[in-house]
Parts: structure tokens; sequence; C-alpha cells
């Protein structure tokens, strides 16, 4: 589930922050960077990576399939998109951690136990990037100056 | 918004159906197939292939920004994953198509005629799909033999 959030008034080095979560993407042993986007939009700044995972995984559902980041705007306004994928996400019956199908197919589900899943990542990632803006904004950091936007 | 379906009693060629699929990716303008995963899971088989926008959109929100396709199972007994992402797409305001924000970064948002739209694509490549599983099954497709979650 991807989410969205949008910085005010913080005077954020945006370079510095979009390198720094790079750098985290690349540390990540499972995953691997296919791409990087760099330019303007109707005159705005825009930066996006997405990494994927490298190998077949030991376990498919839930597991993490990509993760995607993009910073856009000014210092002073912009917004992060922090987008984590899960292979088959949706087959996962939520609040009973078991799944909607058996069968031959079923054992795709078995959990690994050095699965990464997706769901995890996504809450890691999203800590060690509100450090990363703390770290690059030349402002105090505050709750009211971020704003979270999630479908 | 990824959709995954079983397909069930159908005698699926899984492997003519995913090449088929990689060279409608292939053959998407925009896109450009960076990696393929083909192996075993559990003992059962898996093919991925991830595809991403090639350039920088014209547009930024709702804009295809990647593709996954993922089969796994049997040929009687299998399921399709696709997931389509889209840059900022949880900023549109659901049924005006109006946008949450304004101001600075309302820009990203203006629309690019050429602009490759996630919703419009996975539509498209969804029904591409069904022509392909038909086309692949030796056994009669029918809907009762297609769940999708």
């Amino acid at each position: 589930m991807p989410f969205v959030r949008r910085y005010k008034d913080l005077s954020t080095n945006l370079d510095g922050l979009y390198t720094d979560i790079v750098r985290e993407l690349q540390q990540e042993k499972d995953l691997e960077i296919v791409k990087e986007t760099n330019g303007v939009i109707n005159d705005v700044r825009f930066r996006s990576v997405t990494a994927i995972r490298a190998t077949v995984p030991r376990a498919v559902t839930g597991t993490l399939r990509e993760v995607s980041v993009t910073v856009a705007g000014d210092p002073d306004d912009w917004l992060l998109e922090l987008h984590t994928g899960a292979w088959f996400g949706n087959m996962v019956l939520p609040g009973a951690g078991g799944f909607l199908i058996a069968g031959p197919v079923g054992t795709a589900a078995a959990a690994g136990t050095t699965t990464v899943l997706a769901v995890t990542y996504g809450r890691k990632l999203k800590n060690r990037i509100k450090e990363l803006v703390k770290r690059h904004s030349g402002k105090k950091y505050t709750e009211e100056k971020v704003e979270t936007f999630i479908s | 918004m990824p959709y995954v379906k079983r397909y069930k009693d159908l005698n699926t060629d899984l492997k003519v159906v995913y090449d088929d699929i990689k060279y409608e990716l292939q053959t998407g303008k925009e896109l450009n197939v960076v990696k393929e995963q083909d192996g075993t899971v559990n003992g059962v088989p898996f093919k991925s292939i991830f595809a991403v926008r090639e350039s920088v959109p014209k547009a930024l929100t709702g804009t295809l920004r990647e593709v996954t396709v993922t089969i796994t199972g049997m040929a009687d007994d299998w399921l399709l994953e696709v997931h389509t992402g889209a840059w900022f797409n949880n900023m549109i305001t659901p049924a005006t198509g109006g946008l949450i924000i304004a101001g600075p970064l309302g820009g990203l948002a203006a629309s690019g005629t050429a602009a490759v739209y996630a919703v419009k694509f996975e539509r498209d490549l969804k029904n591409r799909i069904k022509e392909i599983v038909k086309k692949h099954s030796k056994k009669p497709y029918t809907e009762d033999k297609v769940e999708t979650f």
C-alpha cells in the first residue's frame, strides 16, 4: 500500500535526502536497484528510485517484491511517496494470518524463515526516512509540518 | 491495485502464456523489462516479470510507474498476479478526478496528452491476458473456472 507525505517549511536538502534513501535501498541485500528517474515535470523537480527483489523468494505470499521511493518538490514544500509491493499480498486473510487458497498452489504461500516481508520492510524504511528527513532539514521538524495521504 | 486470479481445470501451457505476456510488456512503448525471475517456491513453478517506465513522465499523478506479472502453479491450478504502480495515485480525489493538493506541487498533476495511465494500462493488459489464457488452454475457458481475489 503506497503512502504519500507532504512536508512543508522544513528547508530540506532533497538531493542529500534522496541520495541517502538510495543508499538505504542499496544496503538491503535482497534488493537490486533497477531504475532511477530524475528530471523536472511542469517545473517541479522529481527524483524516483525503484528496487526489486534480486532473487526468487523462498516464500511468496507477502514477500517484498519491489520498493519505489519518489521525492518531488522544493525544499519548503515537497512530497514523498513510498510504495512497497508484495507477491499475492491480497491473498493473506486479514487478522488470521492464513491464506485463502490451499491445494497445489497453496504451498507457494508457505513462510520461509528468512523472508523479507513487505509490511515489515515498509515500516522499517518509513522510520528510517523520518530520521533522514530530520537530518537533511535546515528547519526544525515537527509533526504539524507533515501531512500523510493514504488511499 | 494488484489483482490475483486463480485458474483451475484449464490445462494451460504456462510457459507460453508467460512468454506472450512478456511480449506484451516488451512492446509497450513506455516500458522496459528489467527483471525476470524463474524458479520454484516450495516445489511450485514460479515466474515473475518486472517492467518499469523508461523515461521521466510528462505528467505524474496516476502515470504508470511499474508493472509486475507473476504466474505460479501447475497447468490445471495456477495463479496470476498483475500489479501496476502509479505515481501519487492516492492523491487523486475519488469520483471527482480532482487532486488533493495545489500550490507549487500542483503542477505535478497536470495532464500530458501522451501520459500512460496505470489504470488504463492495467485494464488493457487484463483483457489481453484473458485472450492469451484462452489461446493457450487446452480445455474450454469458462468463467466458473476463474476466481478473482
